[in-house]
Order: structure tokens, then C-alpha cells, then sequence
């Protein structure tokens, strides 16, 4: 075990290698000059020299690319363009929202979507597999920003249940908090609740039909126990790799999210910093973002040992 | 110990209480509400109000900054930070006193030192500024609460000059010692508002707290002058970069004020018992098309007054500012101005929207089907709506536009290059600007290569323009007025879209604010929160 | 699961009422969005003095924002939502199918390119677009690439782990055996057991296309403003909710429904082609 789960952090040591290397040469190899970018509007000629001096661009490639990743390995993500900031610094003040956000939606994601799914393999073809059916089909189909406008309309200026907008910092209390995390929470979630829903529906059918589950029915194992000791536990594989994967989407959703609930988040950063062309803030938001990926899937695979300890690689 | 509802809340939350949703959740204002007003603002960027003509840059600099003038309703500049001001009889030499009780947000006091490294810092900006440096001989302090400015010659404009153009902020003397090109980070002025640096959250909010400390004047306020006096505790600024959800904010209560709701959605704002529109900034601005005068078709004068006769304003007007409440046509290039607009050489293109005319002086500029780049502003609604507009009417008569979507910070780069199509370059873009008067304008300058994009020349009308800060009476100046049109729509160094005025939407709650000449934002100081 | 005749699909297809609902309603799509210059009017022309009118009989869903019609505009839309779903997911296909194929062939390959596809497949598709977009400007066909890029190495896994199933059957090694050349064995006998995993994943790629350019569109990256798509409808009309309800809902439906025929066509396949989800059902 300890052999696998050194061969998996190197390789994903190798993925983020691949992930720095195409980044960095997005910013290369596309039109557009960076250091013209960076220098802003009113750039003189040497002004721009210098920058390219300073930035080392006149370098070959391959240095280039070694002085930018030793850069991101200690830290050090550049400035942004509009605000001279560090980036490193416009993007930790930005965190607490989109991890709230994002956890949030994991947890409601992941609780309803599963039982939901797991309901459905239960009576396969019965009114929840049909509900779910129509409410995947739907899920998958409106995009998060309508939803999230729906719901605005309907909970927040119609019944006056929720606010309409704005972000809380936790320390501000976690009523307040939690309140205006409800409707970006929920409207990020539709899409999810249904991926996993399915994922969840089709792995259990796919163990339910299994030989060993039969066996465990006609020894009269309650359904309750064929479900949720037998099925769920076989079955957690599969469920647990699409939630790893369904990050990269996620982050997709919190830009849109954050848009339309104004919640000052990664994702009002990378939207803001567009029409600015802050170019190093979106390269080290995705960087960062490709790396928790990588991060998260590598804990899923390691959790999977864990979860069915027959799997052996 | 008095228990707030915070506690209550996560009392409630810890101990999981069965209280129905809906009252546990409902957005509940906080006890300080009624001393805290919120406005969605656009987002502040660059703090430092020499270093941007932005309206919120502007806005900033009011709170935080206390000025030397300020102009009243009626544009007339009245003493702010000044007690008693006078010029000596040969009308060369300026003596400004300040008033007592100005002190900065640090404590120090407001010295005249500081007045004249902030007035030196600004001047090397603006353009007013510019002209006082150029005839000025000396600008020195006479003692702590006064300073004097010596002149070569006379300037009838002088105090004008101090209040038009870019705001003046007077700040410490260590912060004005700063050149200009590197903006100061303190946020520290001697205004009504102190910047709350602690609560600053760049993109999201800003917060301006009520500066208990300062003396207001004792005239009642108006206009810009008069007594600045803060009657909140503090006021927030929220950049909501959705509209769609900065008026639902508006419609529920969680904002107090939309600094721009979009002219569609008026109807929804009147029809809502609890919110209403008011024009605060009065003056309003122009919408216009400039042309690059440097590259074909546009470095033809035929070309120029072709889409004089092409552009209908009304028309433009519809999709830019689509309320006609709050529009109108303009024709002088002094806009609406009360005291310069005039009718001079504006008969013959009056109306617009003469596409047959246009097509025949695009042929006689010797136009051949080259293709005409519109930079298009897409985080700019009615710009990027104008250029669309203006391209689907340009196509109409055989023109190939194309339209080159862009942010404004994009095509405020690309408007820079003199170049050609081929090499980046640019023929058309919109923008707006609101007339002040002619020196501190730079879309009125037509020195060449010394004026604002687009750069378009005129010998003649120069030297009109060079002798209006030096004609005293307000009937000479309209007589100079005059004539500048006359040859400014002989050369067609501009076409005009229109004038809006914006209103802005607020709750009935918030009373008080103050409406203001001009049209670059209002200030925050008056307006109170009634319940 | 062997080869796939074209005399089965009738059969097959009667018994998979989501591959003809799926299948049909994009079909009939393509159709109107192929036709509209013969009945949908001018989608460009403005009229400013004729904005955000209602419906009428000479435009059927009324007026925008700048006085266009609203349904040839939603019939135009079409077009662009199809042309970049279809052309983002043929391009992943393909691109995905090369690589798939070459590293599930060759072992040594077969590390590097996987470790790459890993990495790639970890960047988040709206974001790479910002990125790639910020540098060079809003356009079609760079929308299609960053689109493209981040779904490629799904197809590439897919087509990869099919290529180690089939080249291990007795007919494959025995064609190898026989004499028959690589690309020979390639073409007639893994490429098309592929196709069932291409079609399938093809469609998940074109619906999640279709949302991306809306999303993008809405965040005012997407496609130019002056070209007729229906994220670009959504993101201006999202003002006008409740003064001219169609100029948003007429794209909002149009694109729900697309992406749902689209996904019914993939869920349809997939049952079609697996034979196991087909015994679940």
C-alpha cells in the first residue's frame, strides 16, 4: 500500500508538472506580447524593454519556465496588473467566500444527491427514479445564472425570505453567514444534485445485480442492510471518483455563481480582472485551482483503499 | 451587558432551535441600520483623484478631501476651505487665507504649506492647472494659514480654474510632495468622511465613516459649497457589477441608493411605493463619436461631415439612454450649456439622419469600400449599443464597419495608436464627456497631435480657443463661444449622439441628498436616513 | 459488444425512445437552424424606434433592447449555440480519438500522454476560456479550442481503455498474426468498437459546449456581442425579465431544450450501446 501511494504522489507531482508547462506557455505562445500587457496603457517603448528585462523574457524558454515555477513554489504568483498587489494577496482575501460557497454546495450536493440516487436504484423504475429522471434532465439543462435569477425573484424579493445578495464573513456570525449562502448554495447545487444522483443510481443498480447481493436477498438480508451495508459500501467507488472530478465544474459554477449573488469570491476576481486584462491573476487562479484538482482527486484515490480495500492497483 | 441580535442568532443556531425557517433566516436590518447607508456604487479602482477622471475616483476625493473652492448651484465658485481670498490691483497677485478648525483625519492641521505643494501637484494634471503654472511667477506661503499666488499677467479665470476640471484635493504636505505620476495610497484629507482603511475590500466595498472632528462652514449647503455636514454614522459602497441584482438589492432594502439603474427599468423603479429616481449630478453628458483624423476616410473633411448628415440622434438616443425624460438633442458643441450653448453653423446638418447625403459625401471623400474599425466598449452599455448602431448604419450606406468588441480599459490602449487599420490602429470610437469649458475639455482641443484622441488640427480655431482665458466678460465669451462653433463645424472635429442626464434610484428613506451642477458624481455629505 | 450493422438501427431504436426523442429533436434543430435565412427575417437590422415591443405578426416574439427581432435572432442563435457545441465536441473527439488510440496501442506512450490528458483534464473549462479569451479577444473559434481543450482527455480515456479491451480479443491478435499491417488492424478493427464511446461522450461534450458558451456569453466573454447567440440573448435580456419576458425566455427555452435533446440523444446512446445499462432497465 505504501508502494501505491508513493507511486501516486509522484505522478501527481508529474500531472501538475504538465499543468504548469501548458500555462505557462499559454501565456508564451499566445498572441499578445505579456509584457506589453503588463505594462498597461500608457507604456512607453522602454518602459516595456525594462519590463521585458525585468521579467527575464529575453531568456530562453526552458529558463524562463524554471525561474516561473521556482517563483510559484515559494509563493511567489506575481503582481497583479491593475493594482500592482501581490496576487497571492488579492487572491487569499478573496478565499473564504468560495470555499464557503463550495463547501456548502459539496455537503447539500453530495447528502441529497446520494440518497436521492440511491433511492431511485431502490425502486428502480418506480416515482423517484421518474422524478429524478425529469429533475436531471433538468438540472443538467438550465444553466446555473437562470436559476440563480429565479430564485432571487421567487425567495428573495417576492417572499422576502432570503436576501437578495452579498457575502457575510463567518466571524460575522453564522446566522448571517449561512443566510445569504442559502440561495447561490442551492442554485449552484441543481446541476450536481443531479450528476451524482445518477452516478449514485447507476453504480448501485450495477452492484445491486451482482451475484453476491442476490446471494445476501434470498439469506434475507433487509433491504435496508442489502442498501446501505452491502450496495452503498461497493457502490462508493464510482461515487467518490465523479466527485472528484465534478471540482473542475464546480469552480465553472462558483464564477457564475458569485456573478450573479455578488459574493466577493475568487470568481468576482477572475470576471473583474478580465476587463482589466489582469492576466497574472487568471493564470494563478488557474494554476491554483488546477492544483486543489489534482489535490482532491489524489485524496479521493488514496480514499478509495480505504472505502473497498480490495481494489489493489 | 445588552445582548445584540448576533448573539441571539448564534444562540439560536447552537441550539438548533425549531423556529420556522423563514423568520430565523429573514435578512433582519441590524440595529445600527439607521445610521449606515448603503449605495451600489461602480467599482473605486484608483483612489488618488489626480490620477483619474473617473466619476467614483472623483466621488472618493469629495469625501475624503476638503478643496480651496467649490461651485454652487448656480456654478459660481464659492470659498470652501478659503476664509477670505483677494487680488491685488493689478490683478497679478492672488492672497488666499484659510479658516479655522481644518484638520486632516491624523490630527495635524490643514497648513498653507500643504495648499500650495497640492495645488502644485494638481496643476501639473489638469489642464487648468497647466494654464495657471504657465503665467504664474510664484506660488509661495505667506504664513501657517496663508498663501499667495504671483502672476506674470492677469488670469480672469484663476479662482475658475481652482474649482472646474479635476477635483483638488488638498492633502498633507509629505503625500503632495509625491510627484504626479505616483499615485498617493494614504486616503488621509481633511474632508467630512475618513476612508476606513480596515474595512476596505478592493472589488467588493468601501466603507466612509463621518469625520466627527471637522467645522463645517456656516451657509447653508449648496450646490458643491456650503456646509458639508454628515448626518450618518457611515456609508458603504457596494460594487454590484450585476444590474439585474444591484435593483433587486434595491427592491428588498439591503441597498439604499443605485448610483445607475438602466433607463429600461425606470417604470419598475416609479411603479415601487418605496423607491424613487432623482437626477443628483444636473449637467449630464454627451454621448459623441470621434474619428481618427490621421487615417483615412476620417482624415477627409467629406468624410467627416458625411456622418454629421448619417447619425440621427433620436435614434441613437433610443438605444443609448432609451427615457426620453431624460435626453435631448444637441447641436452646439457647448452642449446644454445656460451661458455658451449656441446655433452657430449648425443649420445645415441640423436634424441627421440623411443616409442619401451621407453615402453621396462618402463617395465625394473618395471612399472605396475600405474597411472602418469601431471600437466597441462591451462593459459599457450604451457605447457598445451606439457602436452597434452606428455600424448597422454605416453598412446600410455601403460602409464596411467593423465593429472590434473590447473592454473600455482595452480600447482606452487602442485609441492611443496613430498607426493605420493594418498596423492596430482605430477609425471610430464613442465616448462622453461633459463641458466644462474649453481649456479644461480636451474632446474641444484641435491642436493636432497635442489633442486628445483622434487628433484632430485646426489653426484658426486654436487661436480662438488660446484667447478664452483671457476675455473677461461673460458677453465676450459668448461672442468667442460663437465663433469656435462656426469653425469647429466647418472641420467636423466631432459628431454628437446626444445628452442624457442619469438619474439615480434611491429608497424614499434616504432624504436629503444633495443635487449638484455638473455632471462627474455629487457628494455624500446632507443626505440622512428617515424611519 | 460487437459491431454495430446499420439494418439494426431501426430495431435498436424502437426499443430506445430516447435516442429518437433525443436524436429527432436536435435533428429538426439542425434543420430550422440550417433554414432560417428562407423564413426567419433579418436578425441584425435595428430599429431603435421600435424597442422591446411585444409580439407581433411581423416579429413573433417582438423586439430587443435594440429593436431586433427577438425570433430571428433566437433562430440564428441556434446556429452558433449548435456550430460550437457540435465543432467542440467533434473537435474533442477527435483529437481525443488519436490519443486515445495511440496510448492505448503503445505502452511507452502510454504513461507521458495519460499523465498530460490527467493534467489538462484538471484545468476548469470556463477558466481556461477567460484566459485563453483575455489574451486574444472574444471569437468563435477560440471559444471552440478552450472549450475543446479541457473535454479532450475524457474522450481520450474513454477511447484508451476500449483500445485495451478490443486488442486483447482473439480476432484482433489474429489478424496481427495473419500478417495484417497495423494500420489496417487499427481501421478495421479498433476504431469502430470506439465509435459507441465516442458517440456518447461526443454528446456530453456538445451540451456542455452549448451551457459554456452561455455562461461565458453572460459573463461578457463569449461570443462578440453583435453576433445573435443565445447566451449573448440571455445576458443583455436578463434586464428585461419583466417588461419584455421573451426576449429572454425565447432563448432560455431554446437552449434548455437543446441541451436536453442533446443529453436524451447521449443517456439514449449510451443504454443503446451498453448492454448492461440495457438489462438494468
Amino acid at each position: 500500500m505504501a508502494a501505491y501511494i508513493l507511486r501516486r504522489v509522484v505522478s501527481t507531482i508529474a500531472v501538475m508538472a504538465v499543468v504548469g508547462i501548458f500555462i505557462f506557455l499559454l501565456l508564451r505562445l499566445a498572441p499578445g506580447d505579456p509584457a506589453t500587457i503588463i505594462a498597461g496603457r500608457e507604456a512607453t517603448a522602454e518602459m516595456i524593454a525594462g519590463i521585458r528585462e525585468r521579467l527575464g523574457l529575453n531568456e530562453p524558454l526552458p529558463v524562463q519556465f524554471v525561474h516561473w515555477a521556482l517563483g510559484i513554489l515559494g509563493g511567489d504568483f506575481g503582481n497583479s496588473i491593475f493594482t500592482g498587489r501581490p496576487v497571492l494577496q488579492l487572491i487569499s482575501r478573496r478565499l473564504e467566500p468560495t470555499i464557503s460557497l463550495s463547501i456548502l454546495t459539496m455537503i447539500l450536493s453530495v447528502s441529497v444527491g446520494v440518497s436521492f440516487g440511491i433511492l431511485a436504484a431502490w425502486r428502480s423504475g418506480g416515482l423517484v427514479d421518474r422524478f429524478l429522471a425529469a429533475f436531471s434532465a433538468l438540472g443538467y439543462s438550465v444553466p446555473v445564472f437562470v436559476i440563480g435569477y429565479f430564485l432571487i425573484y421567487f425567495f428573495a424579493i417576492k417572499m422576502h425570505w432570503l436576501p437578495v445578495q452579498g457575502y457575510v464573513p463567518i466571524d460575522g456570525g453564522l446566522g448571517p453567514w449561512f443566510v445569504h449562502l442559502v440561495l447561490p448554495t442551492v442554485a449552484l447545487s441543481l446541476g450536481y444534485i443531479a450528476f451524482i444522483a445518477r452516478v449514485t443510481r447507476a453504480s448501485m443498480l450495477e452492484v445491486l445485480s451482482e451475484d453476491y447481493m442476490r446471494t445476501a436477498a434470498a439469506k434475507g438480508a433487509s433491504s435496508y442492510a442489502m442498501l446501505f451495508h452491502h450496495a452503498l459500501k461497493n457502490a462508493g467507488v464510482p461515487i467518490l471518483t465523479v466527485i472528484g472530478i465534478s471540482f473542475a465544474y464546480l469552480i465553472g459554477g462558483v464564477v457564475l455563481t458569485e456573478t450573479v449573488f455578488n459574493i466577493p469570491g475568487i470568481g468576482r476576481l477572475v470576471v473583474d480582472a478580465i476587463n482589466n486584462r489582469d492576466y497574472p491573476i487568471i493564470q494563478s487562479v488557474l494554476i491554483l485551482t488546477s492544483g486543489l484538482y489534482v489535490l482532491i482527486n489524489l485524496t479521493v484515490d488514496l480514499a478509495y483503499t480505504l472505502i473497498n480495500p480490495r481494489i489493489r492497483y | 451587558m445588552t445582548i445584540t441580535r448576533r448573539d441571539l442568532i448564534k444562540a439560536g443556531v447552537a441550539a438548533g432551535t425549531a423556529l420556522s425557517m423563514p423568520s430565523v433566516l429573514r435578512a433582519q436590518p441590524s440595529p445600527d441600520d439607521a445610521r449606515t447607508v448603503r449605495m451600489v456604487m461602480s467599482d473605486l479602482t484608483v483612489f488618488d483623484p489626480i490620477r483619474s477622471t473617473a466619476d467614483i475616483t472623483r466621488m472618493h476625493g469629495f469625501a475624503i478631501y476638503d478643496t480651496l473652492f467649490a461651485l454652487d448651484s448656480k456654478l459660481a465658485p464659492q470659498p470652501q476651505m478659503v476664509e477670505n481670498w483677494d487680488v491685488s490691483e493689478d490683478r497679478k497677485s492672488y492672497t488666499f487665507e484659510l479658516r479655522d478648525g481644518l484638520n486632516y483625519h491624523d490630527g495635524s492641521p490643514v497648513t498653507a504649506a500643504d495648499c500650495v505643494a497640492s495645488i502644485r501637484r494638481w496643476a501639473q494634471v489638469d489642464a487648468g492647472g497647466k494654464l495657471i503654472m504657465a503665467r504664474a511667477r510664484d506660488i509661495s506661503k505667506k504664513d501657517e494659514k496663508t498663501f499667495t499666488i504671483a502672476l506674470k499677467e492677469p488670469l480672469g479665470i484663476l479662482v475658475d480654474a481652482l474649482v472646474e476640471g479635476l477635483y483638488l484635493p488638498i492633502m498633507r504636505q509629505k503625500d503632495a510632495d509625491r510627484p504626479a505620476t505616483e499615485p498617493v495610497t494614504s486616503n488621509i484629507g481633511s474632508g467630512p468622511f475618513i476612508f476606513n482603511e480596515a474595512l476596505a475590500k478592493p472589488g467588493a466595498s468601501f466603507t466612509y465613516d463621518c469625520n466627527e472632528k471637522y467645522v463645517p462652514r456656516q451657509e447653508r449647503p449648496d450646490g458643491f459649497a456650503g456646509a458639508k455636514v454628515v448626518k450618518v454614522d457611515s456609508v458603504i459602497w457596494q460594487n454590484i457589477a450585476d444590474q439585474q441584482t444591484a435593483l433587486a438589492a434595491l427592491q428588498a432594502g439591503e441597498t439604499d441608493f443605485v448610483l445607475e439603474p438602466p433607463a429600461d427599468l425606470y417604470p419598475v423603479i416609479e411603479s415601487d411605493p418605496d423607491l424613487e429616481l432623482q437626477v443628483l449630478s444636473k449637467g449630464g453628458s454627451t454621448l459623441y463619436v470621434r474619428m481618427n483624423f490621421l487615417q483615412p476616410p476620417f482624415h477627409n473633411v467629406k468624410a467627416r461631415q458625411a456622418m454629421l448628415h448619417l447619425i440621427d440622434q433620436e435614434a441613437f438616443l433610443g438605444v443609448m439612454h432609451p427615457d426620453p425624460r431624460y435626453t435631448q438633442t444637441v447641436t452646439s458643441i457647448f452642449a446644454n450649456s445656460p451661458l455658451y450653448s449656441n446655433d452657430e453653423n449648425t443649420e445645415w446638418f441640423k436634424k441627421g439622419g440623411d443616409p442619401e447625403k451621407a453615402r453621396q459625401l462618402f463617395q465625394e471623400a473618395g471612399y472605396a469600400g475600405e474597411k472602418i474599425i469601431i471600437l466597441q466598449p462591451t462593459d459599457w452599455a450604451a457605447g457598445s449599443n451606439a457602436s452597434q448602431l452606428l455600424a448597422a448604419s454605416l453598412r446600410k450606406i455601403g460602409v464596411s464597419a467593423e465593429l472590434a468588441p473590447m473592454s473600455w480599459s482595452e480600447l482606452a490602449a487602442r485609441r492611443a495608436n496613430k498607426g493605420s487599420i493594418e498596423d492596430g490602429g482605430w477609425n471610430i470610437f464613442i465616448a462622453d464627456y461633459s463641458i466644462a469649458n474649453p481649456i479644461s475639455a480636451a474632446f474641444l482641443r484641435a491642436n493636432g497631435n497635442e489633442a486628445w484622441f483622434g487628433w484632430p488640427k485646426n489653426d484658426d480655431y486654436e487661436a480662438l480657443r488660446a484667447k478664452w482665458a483671457d476675455v473677461d466678460t461673460l458677453a465676450e465669451r459668448q461672442a468667442l463661444a460663437r465663433k469656435m462653433q462656426g469653425i469647429w463645424w466647418d472641420f467636423v472635429g466631432g459628431v454628437f449622439l446626444g445628452h442624457a442626464v442619469q438619474p439615480t434610484a434611491h429608497r424614499k428613506a434616504l432624504t436629503g441628498l444633495l443635487e449638484v451642477p455638473g455632471a462627474y458624481g455629487f457628494p455624500m455629505w446632507n443626505m440622512q436616513k428617515t424611519s | 459488444m460487437g459491431r454495430l450493422r446499420i439494418s439494426d438501427l431501426p430495431r435498436l431504436a424502437r426499443r430506445h425512445p430516447l435516442v429518437i426523442a433525443g436524436g429527432g429533436l436536435l435533428a429538426l434543430l439542425i434543420i430550422l437552424a440550417l433554414t432560417a435565412p428562407l423564413y426567419a427575417g433579418d436578425p441584425v437590422n435595428m430599429d431603435p424606434f421600435k424597442r422591446l415591443q411585444p409580439p407581433s405578426a411581423e416579429m413573433w416574439f417582438g423586439s430587443d433592447n435594440l429593436g431586433r427581432d427577438v425570433f430571428a435572432r433566437t433562430i440564428f442563435g441556434a446556429r452558433i449555440s449548435l456550430m460550437v457545441g457540435l465543432l467542440s465536441a467533434a473537435s474533442a473527439a477527435m483529437v481525443g480519438l488519436l490519443i486515445g488510440v495511440i496510448a492505448g496501442y503503445s505502452r511507452s506512450f502510454d504513461n507521458v500522454v495519460m499523465r498530460v490528458m490527467d493534467g489538462l483534464m484538471s484545468i476548469p473549462t470556463i477558466l481556461l476560456a477567460i484566459a485563453l479569451i483575455s489574451l486574444t479577444g472574444p471569437g468563435i473559434g477560440i471559444l471552440i479550442v478552450a472549450i475543446a481543450i479541457p473535454e479532450t482527455p475524457a474522450v481520450a480515456r474513454l477511447v484508451r481503455s476500449v483500445v485495451l479491451g478490443v486488442r486483447e480479443r482473439p480476432y484482433v491478435e489474429a489478424a496481427l498474426c495473419g500478417g495484417a499491417r497495423l494500420p489496417k488492424v487499427l481501421w478495421r478493427h479498433i476504431l469502430p468498437s470506439t465509435i459507441p464511446a465516442l458517440m456518447v461522450q461526443g454528446a456530453t461534450v456538445c451540451a456542455s459546449a452549448i451551457l459554456t458558451e452561455a455562461g461565458l456569453s453572460f459573463l461578457g466573454v463569449g461570443v462578440p456581442p453583435e453576433i445573435p447567440s443565445w447566451g449573448n440573448m440571455i445576458a443583455i435580456s436578463r434586464l428585461y425579465l419583466s417588461i419584455a419576458p421573451l426576449t429572454i425566455f425565447a432563448p432560455g427555452i431554446c437552449l434548455a431544450v437543446t441541451v436536453l435533446a442533446v443529453n436524451l440523444l447521449g443517456d439514449g446512446l449510451r443504454d443503446l450501446f451498453d448492454p448492461r445499462a440495457k438489462r438494468r432497465r
